[in-house]
């Protein structure tokens, strides 16, 4: 049964959420701020994290940082407004996907199966040999990324994404085609989950993260790799 | 406004040449006066003056030349008092000009408008009360938006603190009706009544807080190209409307930029209300109408009441006070406008000539790739 790491501070919202998630079977962990659930991943290493995004301390977007610098467990952000900004902002942070409050079980079940779906082993056929753009070296075989030499980490979806566009150089594809390829999300899955990943992923590939000589932006169009 | 200025300016400078003419035909008289009693040589008394002018002039004039000197005094003396007539009409109609002005931007909406008042006549007092109206409306219009905005942001401000207490309860709503089996009946009511209440509540305030962002201008369009017909049958599909109830038309290859999500909001409550107050079947058309994007949502119902289409998109309007209380927010509505209104389209309502309500929602057309993003 996966492990669920819950971060949210209000304890009745705290409870709530335990209760459904023990009621749809999960192992439940739950903590009331940032510093003790960062605590509780190394401790229990879970297998999804649900944060909160309003936390006295240091917040989710602060939390989330903090845990990417060690660990590539999902994380699905609980936004309490889901501004367009907080939306925006917990993905840069490094959140895998997020939801509004108040959120359903079943829409958050949903969410957290997608989730863990996308982290788990790829499915893509590996193609063997790797494939050489500049300085930078993805390796589809062994799923190793390599920049100037130097090992590069990426998350599972940083990978996939970074896979699918690789196996694609030159071709625009549209950020609809990429979350149907890479989230397996339907028609209508949001498409700031493709443009924040894009971010994260630039800022380890590209020289000068803001300036793109290999994962460009076609505006109004999507994203097209290759140098 | 505009004509009757003209026509006073037309009158003041008729009246004030008049006024010139007959005073340059006056004085021209007296000089003729003066000039016959001088020219046949009739000193009447000891006329000095007489005397000295006739010292200027030719001793003996002709007829002739009296005549072409007097017309040429007369002539000077009417375009003088033309100019001055002018110049005059000129200096008091300038304050009228500027007024008129002043009041042509107030009234299309541009409230820091003043005028300079200049001396003390009736002009300047007028220019002065215009000042102070102007400042009473500037200050009336502000405390309104403020009241406006305060109420906006009360709003915003509640829905967003319902959203915590509301989180505890919907998590929960789940666990509570996969127990009202072992319930008695009355408890196993009871929790189906709670549990459809806080979904009712959720929505509203979920819609609240969606509106609310755009009330703050905080709404972002976030579209990319996109293809209408996949856009629309996703909507629909997800919903579970399909086959003969809803029934979809549009271009094969029609795309457009579409913010897709909102795009999904916009048709999912045209539709929605279509299903819930019309009858089947009902119609999504999609075409492009000069280079805009045109989506119709039309149904076979009775339509929609008359008196009610002005209202239609106004929030928590209700067509029939006496309806029971729908599933929806009330919101719905407004929320597609704005969502339509952030593409920079329109969305409008009205009534097929044989029945049954049509929604068009427009879109603009297809702007050049780099306007986007």
């Amino acid at each position: 049964m996966p492990q669920i790491l819950l971060i949210e501070d209000d304890p009745h919202v705290r409870e709530g959420l335990e209760i459904a998630l023990r009621h749809l079977g999960h192992e439940v962990l739950a903590r009331g701020d940032g510093e003790a659930g960062i605590a509780a991943i190394c401790a229990y290493e879970p297998d999804v994290v649900v944060l909160d995004v309003m936390l006295p301390g240091a917040d989710g977007f602060e939390v989330c940082r903090r845990v990417r610098a060690f660990s590539a467990v999902p994380i699905v952000m609980l936004t309490a407004r889901s501004d367009d900004m907080d939306v925006v902002a917990g993905l840069e942070a490094g959140a895998d996907d997020y939801l509004a409050k108040p959120v359903q079980p079943r829409v958050l079940e949903a969410k957290l199966k997608a989730v863990l779906r996308r982290v788990g082993p790829t499915t893509m056929t590996p193609l063997a040999g790797p494939v050489v753009f500049g300085d930078l070296v993805v390796d589809r075989g062994s799923l190793v990324v390599t920049k100037g030499g130097r090992h590069l980490d990426l998350t599972p979806m940083e990978l996939r994404l970074l896979l699918e566009l690789a196996g694609n150089p030159g071709l625009v594809l549209s950020r609809q085609q990429l979350l149907a390829s890479v989230w397996g999300q339907d028609y209508l899955g949001d498409s700031r989950l493709v443009d924040a990943c894009i971010q994260r992923l630039r800022a380890k590939i590209e020289d000068v993260a803001a300036e793109p000589q290999l994962l460009r932006t076609v505006r109004g169009f999507g994203y097209r790799f290759g140098p | 406004m505009t004509a009757r200025y003209g026509s006073l300016q037309q009158r003041l400078l008729l009246g004030f040449v008049g006024v010139g003419l007959v005073s340059a035909v006056v004085a021209s008289a007296a000089t003729i006066t003066g000039f016959l009693v001088v020219a046949n040589q009739h000193p009447i008394g000891a006329n000095r003056v007489g005397r000295r002018l006739t010292g200027w002039l030719p001793s003996t004039p002709s007829t002739q030349e009296v005549v072409l000197a007097l017309t040429g005094i007369g002539l000077l003396l009417m375009a003088l008092a033309v100019t001055t007539a002018l110049s005059i009409a000129q200096r008091v109609l300038r304050p009228v000009g500027d007024l008129a002005h002043a009041a042509d931007r107030m009234a299309t909406g541009d409230l820091s408008v003043r005028l300079v008042p200049e001396g003390n006549d009736e002009i300047a007092g007028v220019a002065r009360s215009f000042n102070a109206m102007a400042d009473n409306l500037d200050r009336s219009v502000s405390t309104l938006q403020q009241l406006e905005s305060t109420a906006r942001r009360f709003a915003a401000d509640v829905s967003h603190e319902l959203r915590t207490p509301l989180a505890a309860m919907t998590a929960v709503t789940d666990v509570l009706s996969a127990h009202t089996p072992g319930m008695s009946a009355e408890a196993a009511r009871a929790t189906h009544l709670v549990v459809s209440e806080i979904g009712h509540l959720d929505r509203l305030v979920s819609d609240l807080i969606e509106i609310s962002r755009f009330d703050a201008g905080t709404a972002r369009l976030d579209a990319e190209l996109a293809d209408v017909h996949a856009a629309i049958t996703s909507s629909l599909e997800i919903r579970g409307w399909r086959g003969e109830a809803v029934q979809v038309e549009a271009q094969p290859g029609l795309t457009a930029h579409l913010d897709l999500r909102r795009f999904d909001v916009v048709v999912a409550n045209l539709v929605g209300n279509a299903v819930k107050y019309g009858r089947p079947p009902v119609l999504v058309a999609a075409r492009r109408e000069g280079g805009d994007l045109v989506v119709e949502v039309t149904d076979h119902g009775p339509g929609i009441a008359q008196p009610a289409l002005p209202h239609l998109f106004e929030r928590f309007y209700k067509a029939d006070a006496a309806r029971a209380r729908s599933d929806g927010s009330g919101l719905g509505l407004a929320i597609a406008l704005e969502n339509a209104r952030l593409h920079g389209g329109d969305l409008r309502a009205g009534n097929r000539p044989g029945g049954g309500a049509v929604f068009r929602l427009t879109l603009p057309g297809e702007p050049e790739p780099d306007e986007l993003r």
